[in-house]
């Protein structure tokens, strides 16, 4: 059964659109996939306010950071206002309102944290010290400390990322205490009692970076790092040094 | 058409090697197997020490001496089956009709399933050998240096690693080495699979919950290597690296102090 | 025991739609009924645990162990409740109450005389089976395909933001276990089922009701492994690591239950394949007459039978973790991920062993056909496949090599896995000796038996460096590993398969396969393959971890390289989707024996006929008495 020449370029032309569309399939699965990746993470950029002398003697731009750290992810509006979060998981504990942070290169970073969050004790307690900070401490309600006591921490906020080349070191690691049992914070409010935790570090060069953290908030599951802990957007997140 | 030859693989008693040699196919898959041999002889020798990191152990040098030369000797090999193959492609009968005649009706050489088959153990023996050799090697490094070793407690977590010196009294988040020094990791998890794998040092081991396992190296090079998970542990799996270095005595001593003046663990 | 009637086809009466159950089960009520199974299960689990949803979203964080017990269980309805409704238990049920199927009923179950319909039913016709498998495999092909696209694409540049690390893990772990359970079946599948009793010169397999529910098993599973998608994906690799697995999310169910499904689905399969091996071989054809893909195929179902169900059972095992926190792989309370690894890897080695060998079998099958040669020492061929099955059990825990298990275990492991190389070398000796001397025909499946020898040499010889308890120390848990396993699993498995399906595809449609879409395909997927995978042995020889959303710059080159080979490997996948099909559709009209073999499926016209033979044939000699001097 020989073809005709029209056959052929029918066949070619049919060949032609069945790849292109296997193409489009293939595409479109990868488009699907970027989107339901949590690109869009509620993002705070540092805002500078004037300069600092650090302790080796340089002055940096001063940079701004504040966040909180909720056990409810409802309460933390990381994950929008509505009631039920939108599929969500309003139990959750979570970061909040950013997880994703922009910090300006070779500045002086102050972060402040408030944290409402209880807490027991750490998987590896090496995460009870602070590291990476001015000073190697951080102040809590006015007080500066150097580590906790490893069950009495809430959260980490762990700054690391992959070493290469092509940007400078960051590890940096902030234990957050626990509130204490019972206390609120305003009459009528429905969060506890919880602290103000700030500290601040030097940023290197341009570099990406990503925090999670290493407490194990992820109830009944293995160790305590699954839920929660495993997924996006409550636990973890990225740092861009710009 | 006279093929008294027809069935021969190897010469026939009596036959000369030359007049086999000098049978078309036979010349030219020779010619093809000594190219593909000396392609192989020279990825082995060019390609590893290219593609892989720097060497800071003995160990890593095995490694890298192991890839290098397993490929020369497998080359021979490759060679053989690559000719044989191309040969036969370069003969190839096009066409949509089928070829017009059967090829020779060879079922079966006896001589050579033997030979290869010989072939085949001797360089499996050989690489045993080596590979067992090797571990040996590594084992009374290890008990050698095992009385005078740096222990270094390396804990895995989701997703970091920490570093606890017992002797020094130290923790840290880097793994600072001094140089010629036997270094012993006790590796644990504090909760799924890690594994624990200094790259340049050429050692890794699985961190496993409450079962600590051991690696042992001696680094010899100073120089900046990286500390690696080398096993997927969920999310930020990636990312669960970090830096280490091999540093002058001097220099590991000064940065344990600096860890201990603030407050026991490197800032 | 009723036989099949050989009366020709406008003789026989077809069965009265009207009067039974069976004329009116079929794919879709199949999904209707195992549907409703699901749903009820699901509401019965929710009324006493709980909504899962109401556990994982709502304000109250209790147990998830509840939501994997309900869907765990809504997962097995499904399955379960598929087979009731497509009908697969009527056989079973009437057997139970003494009255077996007649003879009309067991013919209407062939598929007799219903067209294209029957490919959607219960049909216990081999050839209908083997069509099934075929388009099963290739459906799991294209989604796992589409996963390494994704994961390829992540990778092209350090720090893409392709997708998140959550989702990209899930790639890897899903791509993984779609293209295990696809390359299990490749070959077996659609070759075993459709020409495998044809070859051997019988009429059906030994159980051919259940030649159909090892069919429609696997295929209860596809959805159910697509769900984890929908649950949030899967945190480990194929592997599903303990205690990963244990700490994994609901996604991580479907994981375990697809794996539950299939490992039944292929005990099933497996001993139907060894028994009609075993049991049907036409009159004459012994042993040393059986056809090389048949050996092959049999040794590597035999070697699955022992193999797959320590898969089940490490499964059941975290399933049972995760529900009733038995502990089995849980430190915390005395277990270890160690137990779960060695009862993975018992599964695992000789897992790859059965996927590679029908692949190679196939192409030996292949190569004296195109080479118009015999089969170089069947002998050799034989104990190749015997002794790399019977080695493959001894040789598990160099996957563990560095887990810390059992180091004084590392020397014998390394002993045994170096020995395979001995079986392996007497495969590539019978290629290699068929080609010797000979003009081969250049068509598509004779193009596969050189990609085979290239693809494997260098997955062999990479396996050798592996094998080695100190180089191992560098390799293990790199790309490297991955590029080995690709060369292996996809360069002379998918390659074998290929072949094979070029090779029998007029036997199977009844079209010669487009050769000018073959051609561009086949090199266009073996440049890609070669350019992806050499490029990612550089990032493993680098440094480059595996399973790795992101990696530092030093990787940048050859990760690039890798994904242009990947596109290329992904276009030549659709161009040859497109040849099948369109060739299926349209195609040349094959003669009966269009490559001139001597296996006994070219001797029966297409289509085949209900019951393959007019006649048992009896054999004389084995199929390969090519040549000029043939003794």
């Amino acid at each position: 059964m020989a073809s005709t020449t029209t056959s052929k370029s029918k066949t070619a032309l049919g060949a032609v659109v069945a790849i292109a569309l296997g193409i489009a399939v293939v595409a479109g699965v990868g488009v699907e996939l970027h989107a339901h990746s949590f690109l869009n993470a509620p993002t705070e950029t540092a805002t500078i306010n004037g300069t600092i002398t650090a302790p080796d003697g340089k002055s940096y731009p001063h940079a701004f950071i504040t966040d909180g750290v909720f056990a409810a992810a409802a309460d933390s509006k990381a994950h929008g206002n509505c009631e039920n979060c939108d599929g969500g998981h309003p139990s959750w504990p979570s970061y909040g309102p950013y997880t994703k942070f922009i910090l300006p290169a070779h500045a002086y970073v102050t972060v402040t944290l408030h944290v409402y969050d209880g807490g027991e004790k750490l998987n590896n307690p090496y995460f009870a010290n602070v590291v990476g900070t001015i000073g190697g401490t951080m102040n809590v309600d006015g007080k500066d400390v150097a580590s906790l006591a490893p069950d009495g921490v809430q959260h980490t906020f762990t700054i690391h990322g992959l070493p290469t080349e092509t940007q400078d070191p960051l590890f940096v690691n902030i234990p957050l205490p626990k509130t204490g049992d019972g206390q609120q914070d305003e009459p009528g409010s429905p969060l506890p009692k919880g602290h103000t935790v700030t500290f601040s570090f030097i940023t290197g060069g341009k570099g990406n970076y990503v925090w999670n953290c290493e407490y194990p908030c992820g109830d009944t599951t293995y160790q305590g790092f699954g839920a929660v802990m495993g997924s996006q957007g409550f636990m973890s997140g990225k740092v861009t040094v710009l | 058409m006279a093929h008294h030859d027809d069935q021969d693989l190897l010469p026939t008693p009596g036959q000369r090697v030359g007049t086999f040699l000098k049978r078309k196919d036979v010349s030219q898959t020779f010619v093809l197997g000594i190219f593909f041999t000396a392609v192989f002889v020279v990825l082995g020798l060019w390609v590893y020490p290219h593609w892989m990191p720097n060497v800071m152990s003995k160990e890593m040098q095995g490694n890298e001496d192991i890839m290098i030369w397993f490929t020369v000797i497998s080359a021979p090999i490759a060679g053989v089956v690559l000719a044989i193959a191309m040969e036969s492609f370069i003969n190839m009968h096009r066409g949509d009709t089928p070829p017009p005649e059967d090829g020779p009706g060879i079922k079966t050489h006896g001589p050579v399933v033997v030979i290869w088959s010989a072939v085949s153990v001797l360089f499996t023996i050989v690489a045993i050998v080596w590979g067992i050799t090797e571990m040996n090697t590594w084992s009374s490094d290890a008990l050698a240096g095992s009385n005078n070793a740096l222990v270094v407690d390396v804990t895995g977590s989701q997703w970091n690693w920490s570093f606890n010196y017992p002797a020094q009294g130290i923790t840290s988040h880097e793994l600072n080495l001094p140089i010629n020094q036997p270094v012993e990791f006790r590796v644990i998890s504090a909760d799924v699979n890690h594994s624990f794998w200094p790259v340049q040092l050429g050692v890794k081991v699985d961190a496993n919950r409450l079962s600590t396992t051991i690696a042992r190296t001696t680094p010899d090079k100073l120089g900046v290597f990286d500390v690696k998970c080398a096993e997927l542990c969920g999310l930020n799996h990636a990312y669960m690296e970090t830096s280490g270095h091999v540093e002058s005595v001097a220099d590991f001593n000064s940065w344990v102090s600096q860890a201990k003046a603030t407050g026991g663990t490197q800032q | 025991m009723t036989t099949l009637s050989h009366k020709p086809a406008s003789a026989r009466p077809i069965p009265n739609p009207e009067r039974s159950l069976i004329t009116r089960l079929n794919m879709g009520s199949g999904t209707v009924v195992g549907i409703l199974f699901a749903v009820i299960t699901y509401y019965l689990l929710r009324h006493h645990f709980g909504s899962p949803w109401r556990v994982n979203h709502g304000m109250d964080m209790t147990n998830t162990h509840f939501v994997n017990v309900t869907i765990l269980c809504t997962m097995f309805a499904w399955s379960f409740g598929f087979l009731v409704g497509i009908g697969a238990l009527i056989g079973p049920f009437r057997w139970l109450i003494g009255k077996d199927l007649t003879a009309e009923e067991q013919l209407y179950l062939a598929g007799d005389g219903q067209g294209i319909k029957r490919y959607f039913k219960y049909c216990t016709d081999h050839k209908v089976v083997g069509i099934q498998y075929l388009v099963g495999v290739m459906t799991l092909l294209g989604v796992g395909g589409t996963m390494a696209m994704m994961i390829r694409t992540n990778l092209v540049t350090p720090g893409s933001h392709f997708v998140a690390p959550v989702v990209y893990n899930s790639l890897v772990g899903l791509h993984g276990i779609t293209m295990i359970i696809a390359m299990i079946i490749v070959s077996t599948g659609p070759f075993g089922n459709y020409i495998m009793p044809i070859m051997i010169g019988a009429a059906d397999m030994a159980f051919p009701r259940l030649n159909a529910l090892s069919w429609w098993v696997l295929f209860t599973a596809i959805p159910v492994l697509c769900s984890a998608w929908f649950l949030g994906g899967i945190p480990t690799g194929w592997t599903a690591y303990a205690p990963l697995s244990d700490q994994a999310g609901p996604g991580m169910n479907a994981f375990l239950a697809t794996i539950i499904i299939f490992a039944v689905s292929t005990a099933v399969a497996g001993m139907n394949i060894t028994t009609t091996v075993v049991a049907m071989r036409a009159k004459g054809m012994k042993w040393n007459r059986v056809p090389i893909f048949v050996v092959g195929a049999t040794i590597s179902v035999a070697l699955a039978i022992p193999a797959f169900p320590t898969f089940m059972v490490a499964m059941i095992q975290t399933g049972l973790d995760r529900t009733i926190s038995t502990g089995f792989y849980d430190a915390n309370v005395g277990g270890s991920g160690w137990l779960y690894a060695n009862l993975f890897w018992i599964m695992g080695h000789p897992e790859v062993y059965v996927i590679l060998i029908p692949g190679v079998a196939a192409l030996m099958e292949i190569a004296p056909v195109f080479v118009r040669k015999p089969l170089f020492s069947y002998g050799a061929a034989i104990a190749g496949f015997a002794g790399i099955a019977g080695l493959s059990v001894l040789v598990w825990a160099h996957h563990m090599y560095m887990s810390g298990w059992m180091p004084s275990l590392n020397g014998p492991f390394m002993i045994t896995t170096e020995f395979i190389s001995v079986p392996t070398g007497l495969l590539f000796l019978v290629l290699v000796g068929t080609l010797w001397r000979g003009k081969p025909w250049m068509k598509m499946p004779m193009l596969s038996v050189y990609a085979f020898i290239w693809d494997f040499l260098i997955g062999g010889i990479t396996g050798i460096y592996l094998s080695d308890v100190p180089a191992d120390n560098y390799l293990h848990g790199s790309m490297f590993v991955t590029a080995h396993f690709h060369y292996t699993l996809m360069g002379a498995a998918l390659t074998g398969a290929i072949g094979a399906l070029a090779f029998w595809f007029p036997k199977m449609t009844g079209r010669m396969l487009n050769d000018r879409a073959s051609y561009i395909s086949f090199w266009l997927i073996q440049i890609g393959f070669n350019v992806l995978f050499l490029g990612m042995f550089m990032a493993g020889a680098a440094g480059q971890p595996r399973r790795v959303a992101d990696y530092a710059q030093a990787f940048a080159h050859a990760n690039l390289i890798s994904t242009i080979g990947a596109y290329s490997v992904g276009l030549g996948m659709i161009v040859l989707l497109w040849a099948i099909i369109h060739s299926w559709r349209s195609g040349i009209i094959a003669p009966m024996n269009p490559w001139g073999s001597k296996t006994l499926e070219w001797t029966v016209p297409y289509p085949v006929p209900l019951v393959n033979f007019d006649e048992p044939p009896v054999v004389t000699s084995d199929p390969y008495n090519y040549g000029r001097s043939a003794k």
